[in-house]
C-alpha cells in the first residue's frame, strides 16, 4: 500500500509534536530537531521508538542519527568533522542534504542536519525499500 | 524518608512486564505535609514507584550490567489519587530495550481500578562512564535487589509466553 | 523529612509566570538512598518542584480559592543533568492556560545557569468541600496556612515560622 508524501509528513508532523512537546505548526519542513524545535539528545531516541511504530519500520541504531561517529577520531578531530567524515556522512545519510555542513564542517553544525525534510526522506526511503 | 517507593513485586517476567506494590500508610511521615489534616500520596511520588518498577525491569533485562536512570517521562496521566490504606499497583512493560536505553509504558492501578499510566525513557550509564560518577553500579542497591529476589523472576520463554 | 520542595519564591508575575527556588542539601535523609554513592536530587522531585511552583502561581491567582492542588498530567518532562547537594536549583515556570478547576504550564529548571530539567505539565484543583460539605473548615484552615506560607516564601530573607 503507497504512503503518499503527505501521509508521510502528517504523520512525521505528530510524532515530532508528541515526542517534542511543540505545536504541529512549529513542525515545519526547513525547521531543525534541536535547533527549532528544542529536541534534547533523548528525544532522538523517543523519536526513532515513535516512527518505529507509527510506520511499522524498523531503525538500526545509527541509521537516522548517527551518533556513534562522533566518538571516532578519524571522523571528528577536536570541534571540525574531517573529509572522511563527510564522506562517511553522505553515505550513512542520503536522506540529508550536507552542503550547508560541508561549507562549515563544524561539530556543533551537525545536529543542523537534522530537519523535518530529512525524517520525512528517511520514512520514504524505508518505506520503498 | 527512605527512598524506595515500591513494597512488593507481584509480578515479574523478565524482559517483558513487571507489577508491583505500593502500600499508602499514615506512618509515613510526609504524608502529613501533603496535606495538613488531608493526606493524599504525592503524584510525583506514584510517577516514582511506576519508575523504579519499570526501572527494575529495565535493569534486570541486562544483568543490572548498567546504571538504569529515568531519562524522560514521555507522558504521564493520573486520574485520580491515592490516600493512606490505598494499595496502588504499579504494571510496567518493557516496549524496546538496547545498550543506550529502555522503553517503558505502564498502568496505576488503586484498589484494582486504573487511576494512571505512565511512559518513560531510561538511560543506560556504563559505571565509571564519566568521571563524575562513581566505578560500580550505584542503582541497584541492596533494597531494590532483596525486593527483586523475594519475587523469583522467571525467563520469557518466548513463543510459548502467553503473556 | 518535610515534603515541602520550594524554599523561595524569587519571582510571580499573577496567573503568568513564577520562578522558585529549591537549594540541596546533604541533610535531606532520602539522598542516602538516592544513592549511597552518588547522592542526587532525584528527577521526581525535580518535577515536584516545577509542580509545586505552578501550584503557588495558581493558588495566589485564584486568592486560595482551590485548597487542593495536584498534578493531573506530566509530558515531555526531560532529566537533562544531575543536582547535587550543594546546588541550587532555580526553576521558572510559564502559565499557559489557567481554568478554575485546572491550569497547564511549561516549566524549565537551572542550575548555574544549565538546563538540568524541562516540563510540561498540568494541575487539577479543587476545594476539600467540593467532595464533602462538612469540610469546608478544613478548606478555611488549609487556605490560611497557605496565604501565610505563599508570604513567608516571597520574603527575603526567610522569616522564621513560629
Amino acid at each position: 500500500m503507497a504512503v503518499s508524501r503527505d501521509e508521510v509528513f502528517a504523520k512525521v508532523r505528530d510524532v515530532l509534536s508528541d515526542a517534542l512537546g511543540v505545536d504541529q505548526e512549529e513542525v515545519s519542513l526547513e525547521a531543525t530537531l534541536q535547533g527549532d524545535l528544542g529536541a534534547e539528545s533523548i528525544d532522538f531516541l523517543d523519536i526513532v521508538f515513535r516512527l518505529e511504530k507509527a510506520f511499522s519500520i524498523k531503525i538500526p541504531k545509527g541509521e537516522l542519527f548517527p551518533d556513534e561517529m562522533l566518538n571516532n577520531p578519524e571522523y571528528v578531530e577536536g570541534d571540525r568533522i574531517t573529509p572522511a567524515g563527510l564522506e562517511k556522512l553522505k553515505q550513512a545519510l542520503p536522506h540529508a542534504d550536507l552542503t550547508k555542513l560541508e561549507a562549515k564542517p563544524f561539530v556543533s553544525k551537525m545536529p543542523d542536519l537534522f530537519t523535518v525534510r530529512t525524517i520525512i526522506n528517511y520514512v520514504e526511503s524505508k518505506l520503498a525499500a | 524518608m527512605r527512598w524506595i517507593w515500591i513494597d512488593t513485586f507481584v509480578d515479574f517476567v523478565s524482559g517483558r512486564r513487571a507489577s508491583a506494590l505500593k502500600n499508602v500508610t499514615l506512618a509515613e511521615e510526609y504524608l502529613h505535609d501533603h496535606m495538613p489534616g488531608h493526606p493524599v500520596f504525592p503524584p510525583t511520588l506514584m510517577l516514582e514507584g511506576m519508575a523504579q518498577t519499570a526501572g527494575i525491569l529495565v535493569g534486570e533485562a541486562r544483568g543490572f550490567a548498567e546504571n538504569v536512570i529515568l531519562a524522560k517521562i514521555r507522558r504521564a496521566e493520573i486520574n485520580d489519587y491515592a490516600f493512606p490504606g490505598d494499595q496502588i499497583r504499579y504494571d510496567a512493560v518493557l516496549d524496546s530495550l538496547d545498550d543506550r536505553a529502555g522503553v517503558t509504558s505502564g498502568t496505576m492501578h488503586k484498589n484494582g481500578k486504573v487511576v494512571g499510566r505512565a511512559d518513560m525513557i531510561f538511560s543506560h550509564v556504563r559505571p565509571g562512564e564519566s568521571s563524575e560518577l562513581p566505578p560500580h553500579n550505584f542503582v541497584f542497591t541492596e533494597q531494590f535487589m532483596r525486593l527483586l529476589a523475594a519475587f523469583r523472576p522467571r525467563a520469557a520463554t518466548g513463543s510459548t509466553d502467553a503473556g | 523529612m518535610r515534603f515541602e520542595l520550594i524554599d523561595r519564591i524569587v519571582e510571580l508575575a499573577s496567573g503568568e509566570r513564577i520562578v522558585a527556588v529549591k537549594a540541596v542539601s546533604n541533610a535531606e535523609e532520602y539522598l542516602a538512598d538516592h544513592f549511597a554513592a552518588f547522592p542526587v536530587l532525584p528527577g521526581v522531585f525535580m518535577l515536584e518542584t516545577l509542580v509545586e511552583s505552578g501550584a503557588w502561581l495558581v493558588r495566589e491567582a485564584q486568592d486560595f480559592a482551590n485548597t487542593v492542588i495536584l498534578l493531573r498530567e506530566a509530558k515531555n518532562v526531560v532529566f537533562k543533568s544531575f543536582v547535587r547537594p550543594g546546588n541550587l536549583l532555580r526553576v521558572e515556570v510559564a502559565c499557559r492556560r489557567l481554568a478554575q478547576g485546572e491550569s497547564d504550564f511549561e516549566g524549565v529548571g537551572y542550575c548555574n545557569r544549565d538546563e538540568v530539567v524541562k516540563a510540561r505539565f498540568g494541575l487539577r484543583h479543587f476545594c476539600l468541600a467540593d467532595r464533602d460539605a462538612l469540610l469546608s473548615s478544613a478548606d478555611s484552615r488549609l487556605a490560611a496556612e497557605a496565604r501565610a506560607r505563599l508570604a513567608d516564601l516571597r520574603r527575603h530573607p526567610p522569616a522564621a515560622r513560629e
